[in-house]
């Protein structure tokens, strides 16, 4: 083989696993696709298919595509979307914040962390929705009952995650900063903080899917708007095609963000995954 | 064959200190409890390290020379006796001595650079003197062109690299080496020592460097401590009286290692 005939085939075998990622990627794509249409598909022939249902209590897709239209022209459903993603958000931020900074606490701080554990762990069984009743008689309907819940409800995981990541930094990582002449607060926030991140972003990522669920727990109780609220009116007035409107901007939404999550924690941690 | 030997061959070492030393650890006891049963890690050890010493420990696993370390380091405090440096004695970790580990342990999170620029960051110095020491020491370990590039992206001997640049851009006066080349293949390891052996005459700082290998002991060191396991002690302490680079063929440099081995010999 001469230099040409060398670049020849390189430049071949380049082009080659070029097209052969191209179309595993598209392949893929089109799978994804299928996937969505074939269960739109059997969801609108199933219910036509049984006799006797009713098909305003099971309506296929085309039954709600009206309803979807409406609501979203109206403008309606993006207020209640957007209503009820500020609360989420709101409470899993502040639950997020408390879980990081009591987690690395409870990881570094031998007393206060035996202090703290039986109700830490005792309250962390209670679930959230079922501090639903309680939280409306405390706080009411407003913002603030629901900000606590899912302050309460997002606090956990994070809490737990961290704790774990931040007790179990590798010694010789932490050995490596103090005789580098790391004061206290570099171990902490360069240190112990980056090498639990992996724990901590999966302890968000549980938090973020608990935030929605107790959005709309607290919504169905009492709210004058969100996504929930929309859920429970549609109920009163019989609208099952808005309820189904309602569930699947809610599954579009937990989706979404779940997926922007994911995004954001990769830009984080270029380095995760890999040793 | 005398003349390699500095300390008799009996009984625990002691040596008196002197103005010269860096390290003086005397006297010193580690007691640990392995599932509730107490067990020296190190009895009566008594040790100096000169400013320009290169000190190699060889010993069996068990003989507690990671003991050693880590009490010259900071990480550990003897139950008995005193470890100092510089006439101080030793209370924690501190810039004032650089460690590098088997395992490298490098922050995964951080590329080469601020790996190295970390211990620059924890001293406070302003971003410009920190950029031109990184580039220094990236440049001396030849590492200048991975700079942005983080750890999982490196081989074996470059991170090992890496974390020689980070434990002495602090400009530590003594260097301690925990099986440093343990992890790397042989011919890397070769090499690394090559470019550490430079890198002390470059640098003049003291080292202490824990091994198994007797060959890497002597190649590298000026003194070669001789250590024994249950208890724990420092058996002898042999001179290497060879100039660098060092010829592992040369008559004189197997007559070294005959002597290390026999003296491991004797007290294993």
């Amino acid at each position: 083989m001469d230099e040409s005939e060398v670049r020849r085939i390189e430049a071949a075998f380049t082009a080659s696993t070029r097209q052969r990622h191209r179309r595993h990627a598209i392949r893929q794509v089109v799978l994804n696709v299928a996937g969505v249409l074939l269960f739109l598909a059997a969801w609108e022939v199933l219910p036509r298919s049984i006799p006797g249902l009713n098909l305003l209590l099971f309506p296929p897709p085309s039954g709600i595509v009206g309803a979807l239209r409406e609501l979203a022209l109206s403008g309606e459903l993006f207020l209640h979307a957007a209503t009820s993603v500020a609360r989420s958000l709101g409470g899993f931020a502040v639950g997020a914040v408390l879980g990081v900074s009591l987690g690395v606490v409870t990881a570094m701080v031998a007393p206060l962390r035996f202090l703290s554990d039986p109700m830490l762990h005792g309250f962390r069984a209670v679930p959230a929705i079922a501090l639903v009743p309680l939280a409306v008689v405390w706080f009411g309907i407003g913002e603030v009952s629901k900000l606590a819940l899912i302050t309460w409800g997002t606090f956990f995981p994070v809490w737990i995650n961290t704790y774990l990541g931040a007790r179990d930094v590798s010694a010789t990582l932490v050995r490596s900063a103090r005789s580098l002449g790391a004061s206290r607060s570099t171990l902490i926030l360069r240190v112990i903080l980056p090498a639990a991140l992996p724990l901590i972003i999966a302890g968000l990522r549980q938090s973020l899917a608990i935030a929605l669920v107790v959005m709309v727990a607290a919504e169905l109780v009492g709210a004058s708007i969100g996504l929930g609220q929309m859920i429970a009116t549609a109920q009163q007035i019989f609208r099952i095609d808005h309820m189904f409107v309602g569930l699947l901007a809610l599954g579009i939404i937990g989706f979404a963000l779940d997926r922007l999550f994911v995004f954001v924690a990769h830009r984080l941690l270029p380095w995760y995954g890999r040793t | 064959m005398d003349a390699v030997l500095d300390a008799p061959a009996s009984a625990p070492v002691s040596l008196a200190p002197t103005e010269r030393d860096l390290v003086h650890v005397e006297g010193v006891s580690v007691l640990y409890e392995t599932k509730g049963t107490p067990s020296w890690a190190l009895r009566d050890v008594s040790i100096a390290i000169g400013a320009h010493d290169f000190m190699c420990a060889v010993g069996p696993s068990g003989c507690g020379k990671t003991t050693l370390l880590n009490l010259i380091a900071g990480f550990l405090q003897p139950t008995r006796g005193t470890v100092q440096l510089a006439g101080k004695t030793i209370a924690a970790p501190g810039p004032d001595r650089g460690v590098v580990f088997q395992e490298y342990a490098l922050f995964p999170w951080l590329t080469v650079s601020a790996n190295v620029e970390f211990g620059l960051r924890c001293q406070g110095l302003p971003a410009a003197e920190r950029q031109r020491r990184v580039a220094e020491y990236l440049a001396l370990v030849d590492l200048a062109r991975a700079a942005d590039r983080y750890p999982y992206e490196l081989s074996g001997g470059m991170r090992q690299r890496v974390a020689f640049a980070r434990a002495l851009v602090n400009r530590p006066p003594l260097l301690l080496m925990d099986e440093p080349f343990a992890a790397v293949d042989a011919m890397t390891r070769a090499a690394l020592q090559d470019e550490l052996v430079k890198l002390w005459q470059h640098e003049r700082f003291a080292s202490f460097l824990i091994t198994h290998s007797v060959d890497e002991a002597v190649y590298l060191g000026t003194k070669v401590a001789v250590m024994s396991a249950h208890p724990g002690r420092v058996e002898r302490i042999l001179d290497v009286p060879l100039a660098y680079p060092r010829d592992r063929n040369s008559p004189r440099y197997r007559e070294v290692i005959k002597a290390v081995e026999d003296a491991l010999a004797h007290h294993g």
